[in-house]
């Protein structure tokens, strides 16, 4: 038993290593371009194809190995720098965050491509002995871990307090301004951090793939999120601090393992991180209780004068819109139909994201609710589907208010982060819950579309209900809009400092956002849910939040005519290139990249 | 009269679709201490930016001991012999004050000779040579005035850049640090200072400029500035007497 014990600590701080070499990364980075680096994950991802390959194709040593791996991810972390995040200087301060989210589509779709999906073994490159202490056993592979960790450690250690380009890195992260009148050239700081901060993790993506003996491509995602909770358990920019996170949040997943089983383990983390969020934002270490004002140099949204779209045309377009079905084009409608769930989506997106600045990475959870509500109210409660459909979307109204009550004080980066962290909670859960939800089967048989009688369950009747709907839905937030409400809400997102002066009733204006978009992503999940006739925890996973979030930028943030003209072009435009499916992730990727760099303000400019 | 050490040449400032300079030009002579006084959102400090090359203008020209350096990146600017003491002093707050005075010797390589300076500096400024193991964001404000001075000291500048150095001090700490300016004015180091404490500034200055609204209002040698009726009214009213 106590050699159990023994093991899962053993485990604990290998995995707390792995960690700590993302984090400490992204607190360099944090530091000096105060931008949390969602991109990190996925030069991890290329940090251990590359280990791959070059053992595969080279066969190369431990040490050769590694030295590709810091190689080709100190290049990689400065192509980052140089060429994706250098160009927005005096850009809006959402932009960076933003592009970065570019550059992880950009760079896991590319690993994909070169690589497959399907998981690679690593061979695993030290010898496969253990010893036995105290009834457990440690590994070679545990202490090459560990060793890695603790040199990484002690060298940047060295670095940061007796090198010159150290005290740069260390002053620049305190006030860049202030470093630039001593001389120093931020520009190659920043390039330098993402450098050292791209080859740790691209080291730690390679010890992963000998850990588990498995990598793809898809485990970047969870990679950025782990590393993220760790940064903010350490406390955003504190090197140190990210260090101890990752060993308590390594520590705090394989005592959860043990206690509780495998699937529990990211929910411990995220529940970690929601908390932490909640009671220390400035992480474990820092004596400060309150959140560090965040800079306020340039707005968090860009601003620009929306395009006026008379509103005969839109009439004209809605006219028709409703007129397509007569087509007689039944996959034309089927991609309308898709076309108008996710219009759904980024009308609620748009206004949460837009109009008052709380930029949700975690959207589709939403969906996801609306989705289970309505399934579970029709199949197990025996509710009409015209009636599941409206209750599912209050139920998510309801439930999406109270899960992100308590990051409503957040700002800026954070009510990203928490938003993320709270979707990947809600996921889990319904994984986990199977007593209601079925867990991992997911739910099947949804009964189809119908209202009161009318069979709606045909291409055409979905598509008629979807139309229907979301010009309600539209009409309404225009309204809202131009309402006393839409005045307070945009008041809150331009000047956080004196809407803060609001107090309560800033709260009372997010909850009524947030209220109002949980309603309309709920309706469309649930709509989703009855369409496809059957769901699971992964159906609305977060690549649909970013989708949704390309559209809303697409479209232009705030703009309702904007959302609903993104969604048309993301959702439509893949399926006339069909030839270019493969490439699809990639195409987001680059639209986001370039949108951000060249028209922050989207198509139909923010609002 | 050689050339002065620095000139700005009509300059044009923006904040976006905000104008802050009018054609404002200035000289600072080389040896000299020149002040540039003025009321709150004048300009001056946009005035220290322009010159650090923080602020780029949207017009007009900066020169420096010679050279155009106009739009130049910071680390250049500085690099060619200016140092800064910046609004609010913007130390490295968790660095200790060694680190904040080696990070002042930033540009330069030649470690005898940084060494010599840090001696230097700290005979200047004995306080710090006490806590030269202290965080800098620990110590008091007059402190951490005199490191911000020490520190851009130790980058041998032709020029220092002071912007409001006796903001938040006790009139004691004020004397000092005017002191401290004319002392290291006097090792031959040229002050560009901006100062809204006129009858201070113009004590220990050789010349003026008065900025209103973006614009030189007036100037002249300190001296003659000190006795001006109208400089009195505006900036010193019954202090000065
Ligand atoms: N980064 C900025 N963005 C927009 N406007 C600015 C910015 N910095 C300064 N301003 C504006 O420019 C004007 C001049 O500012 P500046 O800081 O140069 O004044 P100042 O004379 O130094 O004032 P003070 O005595 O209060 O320090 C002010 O109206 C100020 O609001
Ligand atoms: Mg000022």
């Amino acid at each position: 038993m106590l050699g159990a014990w023994f093991d899962y600590t053993v485990n604990g701080f290998v995995i707390g290593n792995i960690y700590a070499l993302l984090a400490v990364g992204l607190a360099l980075i944090y530091g000096v371009a105060n931008l949390v680096n969602f991109a990190h994950g996925s030069v991890y991802v290329v940090g251990a194809y590359v280990g791959w390959a070059a053992i595969t194709y080279l066969g190369t040593p431990l040490p050769v190995t590694l030295l590709c791996v810091v190689v080709v991810c100190a290049l990689v972390g400065v192509g980052i720098e140089r060429l994706g995040l250098r160009p927005l200087h005096g850009a809006s301060r959402i932009a960076p965050l933003l592009a970065t989210i570019g550059i992880a589509l950009v760079l896991d779709q590319v690993v994909q491509l070169i690589f497959s999906p399907d998981p690679r073994a690593v061979p695993m490159q030290v010898p496969d002995w253990r010893i036995t202490l105290g009834g457990g056993t440690i590994g070679a592979l545990d202490l090459l871990i560990a060793g890695i960790g603790l040199t990484s450690a002690a060298v940047l250690y060295g670095f940061l307090r007796f090198t010159k380009l150290g005290w740069a890195v260390r002053a620049t992260a305190q006030d860049s301004d202030a470093a630039k009148q001593m001389g120093v050239d931020t520009d190659r700081v920043n390039l330098v951090v993402f450098a050292i901060a791209s080859a740790l993790s691209g080291i730690s993506g390679v010890l992963v793939g000998m850990y588990y003996n498995q990598i793809n491509p898809a485990m970047s995602f969870e990679a950025t999120l782990k590393g993220i909770v760790a940064l903010i358990i350490g406390g955003l920019g504190n090197v140190p601090g990210a260090i101890g996170g990752s060993l308590i949040l390594g520590l705090t997943e394989s005592y959860g393992i043990a206690l509780f089983g495998t699937s529990y383990r990211n929910l411990f983390a995220f529940v970690l991180l929601i908390a932490m969020l909640v009671w220390r934002p400035n992480g474990l270490f820092a004596a400060r209780r309150s959140l560090p004002p965040e800079p306020m140099t340039g707005t968090f949204i860009a601003r620009s004068r929306p395009l006026k779209v008379p509103s005969w045309a839109v009439a004209v377009v809605i006219l028709l819109a409703a007129l397509l079905p007569l087509l007689d084009a039944p996959y034309l409608l089927q991609i309308g139909a898709n076309s108008l769930m996710y219009a759904m989506l980024a009308l609620s997106l748009t206004l949460v994201a837009g109009t008052v600045g709380q930029v949700s990475l975690g959207h589709a959870a939403l969906l996801a609710i609306g989705g289970y509500a309505s399934g579970l109210l029709a199949l197990d409660a025996g509710w009409p589907v015209a009636v599941a459909i409206p209750a599912a979307g209050l139920i998510t109204a309801a439930l999406g208010t109270l899960l992100v009550f308590p990051a409503f004080r957040l700002t800026g980066h954070y009510v990203s982060i928490a938003t993320l962290g709270i979707g990947e909670i809600v996921s889990l859960v319904i994984l986990n819950w199977t007593g209601l939800t079925r867990g991992a089967i997911g739910l099947g048989g949804i009964p189809p579309l119908e209202v009161f009688g009318y069979d709606l369950g045909s291409v055409q009747g979905t598509y008629w209900l979807c139309l229907v709907v979301l010009v309600l839905l539209a009409l309404l937030q225009v309204r809202l809009l131009n309402s006393h409400l839409g005045r307070s809400w945009r008041a809150i997102r331009d000047d956080s400092v004196a809407a803060r002066s609001y107090g309560v009733s800033g709260d009372r204006y997010k909850a009524l956002a947030f209220g109002y978009g949980g309603f309309a992503a709920g309706i469309s999940g649930a709509i989703t849910a009855h369409a496809y006739s059957y769901i699971n925890h992964e159906t609305f996973g977060a690549t649909i939040s970013i989708l949704a979030l390309t559209m809303v930028i697409l479209g232009g943030l705030g703009n309702v005519v904007g959302a609903v003209l993104g969604a048309t072009l993301l959702i439509a435009l893949p399926e006339a290139f069909r030839f270019l499916a493969e490439y699809r992730i990639l195409i987001y990727g680059i639209v986001l990249l370039l949108l951000i760099r060249f028209r922050p303000q989207g198509l139909m400019g923010t609002v | 009269m050689s050339a002065p050490l620095l000139r700005l040449e009509a300059i044009n400032s923006f904040y976006g679709p905000v104008q802050v300079h009018f054609d404002l030009s200035l000289v600072v002579e080389a040896g000299q201490i020149v002040c540039l006084l003025g009321g709150n959102a004048s300009g001056k400090s946009t005035s220290m930016k322009t010159v650090l090359g923080l602020q780029r203008p949207g017009s007009g020209k900066v020169w420096f001991d010679g050279a155009d350096i106009t739009g130049l990146p910071t680390p250049r600017i500085i690099r060619s012999g200016i140092g800064s003491v910046p609004e609010a002093r913007r130390l490295f707050g968790a660095m200790t004050v060694r680190e904040n005075l080696l990070m002042g010797a930033y540009t330069r390589s030649d470690k005898p000779g940084i060494a010599a300076d840090e001696d230097r500096v700290l005979g200047l400024f004995p306080r710090l040579r006490e806590r030269l193991k202290q965080r800098a964001g620990t110590m008091s404000g007059g402190e951490q005035q005199m490191l911000a001075m020490a520190r851009a000291l130790m980058g041998r500048p032709k020029l220092i850049c002071m912007d409001e150095p006796t903001m938040g001090l006790s009139p004691l700490f004020v004397d000092r640090v005017l002191e401290l300016i004319q002392a290291i004015n006097r090792e031959g180091v040229t002050i560009f200072m901006v100062e809204q404490n006129a009858s201070l500034a113009l004590g220990i200055a050789h010349y003026g400029y008065v900025l209103q609204t973006g614009r030189i209002a007036l100037e002249g040698p300190a001296a003659a500035l000190l006795r001006d009726p109208r400089i009195r009214d505006a900036y010193l009213g019954g202090a000065a007497a």
